[in-house]
């Protein structure tokens, strides 16, 4: 896969206090990943880092490609801006070296999508909180970033707002975009996220994908099953009167479900479970 | 760069922060020219010097402008800090450059001067002015709120480093033989007024250049140091 952003023993030392020790990562191309963690335990001075606006007191973050595009949704986006929607978001994005004509469009449609449509003459410094960090969603996505870095961006927005972010982060990941973010007491990422890490006292730590995913619960009849045990898309699979119950992530389902047809084999049943303890386990 | 510089003058003309600093110099001009005739050339050096100091102010306001995340979102956009925070510097020159055209124009629309300005003396002028102007800026960098967070020793930092500069001629002639040398660390605000006082604007030749190179060169050691700072304060 290709590197995108390749962190080495990056530190973090503020005033007496250790944010970040020695963590390295790889964050590669088209990737959805997740940083999660307590408040304070350094989650957006890492991705701060990552976006090269804050310089970490040891170790190097490299781009292997030097003209990687990156947005950067803040946690808190000023709120005293002295510019309407469409003036702050076309500036801005004549900052990164966008045409006017592409900007004007590219706007006009976000704000559709974001509903702000009927705010895009109002300043910036009037708007709600949730409005305004609206804008500084759009203002990250603008550019089609090779690297998308959102800071808890579900914060103040409403739910329609959360759910165009979920597909707009689907369709950059669609074209090639690397989505990095964090969250708190929500779920709705969890079915896009790929990789999650965990920050703790300053470490990092990957949280097993599988734990985080929805799984299928596909019930199959006249199969093997030790044709079936090869299949390594599948977490597990049980026997009960002649009938498989074929545990599959969501992504793979459709894969699956396919084989099962293609090898004469019907469909039961398919529903959607959660992973509890055991199954963890067993798996 | 030209998005960052047309955003920084149209984000400081809806803050008001312009208004100060700008009108100060338009009423000192005006009260410098409240008696006439006027000699050109003095006349000119001294409206420099004003200059001077309104753009050092004009700096301070410009880079107070952008709340802290909005720069590191303007930085990554524009895609670096060298880039950011010499488009800021662009904007405050500018600015200065309008100063100059009205210091400039302004005597000779209504009579002011003993004479007719020629095309020599037009010159040094203008380039007197921007040369100032150009130094106020640089090192007003230093005490914007980019490197100096508290307002009063920005502010304070600023005025005194100002008033040394221009009285550094002062300073120069109450120091021990030995200790003129102190006198180069001093930002050359004053070096162009003997010259310029001394001259008598037939040829342009009969200026010494030096004295003008030195604020340049001055400046630009300054921007140097600027730019390698904010970097580190940045981050």
């Amino acid at each position: 896969m290709d590197k995108l952003v390749e962190l080495k023993n990056i530190s973090k030392v503020y005033t007496n206090k250790n944010v970040l020790r020695n963590i390295s990562l790889t964050i590669n191309k088209k990737q959805i990943l997740a940083i999660l963690g307590g408040n304070g335990t350094g989650k957006s001075t890492l991705l701060r880092m990552i976006a090269g606006i804050e310089r970490p007191s040891s170790g190097k973050v490299n781009y292997p490609n030097k003209n990687i595009k990156i947005g950067y949704v803040p946690e808190r986006f000023p709120k005293n801006i002295r510019f309407t929607p469409s003036e702050y978001l076309l500036y801005m994005g004549r900052m990164s070296g966008n045409s006017k004509g592409y900007l004007i469009q590219k706007i006009d449609d976000l704000l559709h999508r974001f509903q702000l449509d009927g705010l895009k003459n109002q300043r910036i410094m009037e708007l709600s909180k949730g409005s305004i960090q609206k804008v500084g969603l759009i203002q990250a996505i603008l550019q089609n970033p090779n690297l998308l870095i959102l800071d808890e961006p579900l914060a103040g927005l409403d739910s329609e707002a959360q759910e165009a972010l979920v597909k707009i982060i689907g369709e950059l990941k669609q074209q090639g975009s690397t989505i990095l973010l964090t969250y708190h007491e929500s779920n709705i990422f969890e079915s896009i996220v790929e990789n999650t890490f965990y920050l703790d006292h300053g470490n990092i730590s990957e949280i097993e994908s599988i734990k985080k995913e929805t799984i299928k619960l596909l019930v199959v009849r006249n199969v093997e099953k030790s044709l079936v045990k090869g299949w390594e898309e599948i977490l597990q699979v049980e026997e009960k009167d002649k009938q498989l119950s074929l545990y599959v992530p969501v992504k793979e389902s459709d894969v699956v479900l396919s084989r099962v047809l293609q090898l004469k084999g019907s469909i039961e049943a398919v529903s959607t479970v959660k992973l509890d303890d055991d199954m963890e386990r067993m798996i | 760069m030209k998005a960052v510089i047309k955003y920084s003058l149209h984000d400081y003309l809806r803050s008001h922060k312009y208004f100060p600093p700008i009108s100060t110099f338009i009423i000192l001009i005006f009260v410098y020219y409240s008696y006439t005739p006027n000699p050109i050339i003095d006349s000119y050096a001294v409206t420099s010097l004003i200059l001077y100091i309104i753009s050092a102010w004009v700096c301070i306001s410009v880079l107070s402008l952008d709340p802290p995340v909005q720069r590191q979102l303007m930085i990554l956009h524009i895609g670096g800090e060298n880039r950011y925070y010499l488009s800021k510097l662009i904007t405050v020159l500018l600015i200065s450059i309008i100063l100059t055209a009205y210091a400039f124009v302004y005597p000779i629309l209504f009579t002011m001067f003993n004479g007719s300005v020629t095309l020599t003396i037009g010159l040094v002028a203008i380039v007197n002015h921007v040369s100032l102007s150009i130094l106020g800026i640089c090192i007003a960098s230093f005490f914007s709120k980019i490197i100096t967070e508290s307002a009063v020793n920005s502010y304070g930092g600023l005025a005194l480093t100002i008033i040394i500069s221009i009285a550094a001629l002062g300073i120069y002639d109450a120091l021990p033989s030995y200790l003129k040398g102190i006198v180069w660390i001093i930002p050359p605000a004053t070096i162009t007024q003997t010259p310029l006082i001394n001259w008598d604007g037939d040829n342009v030749l009969d200026l010494s250049f030096f004295p003008f190179i030195w604020v340049i060169i001055y400046a630009l050691l300054l921007l140097y140091l600027f730019l390698k700072l904010a970097r580190r304060f940045q981050k």
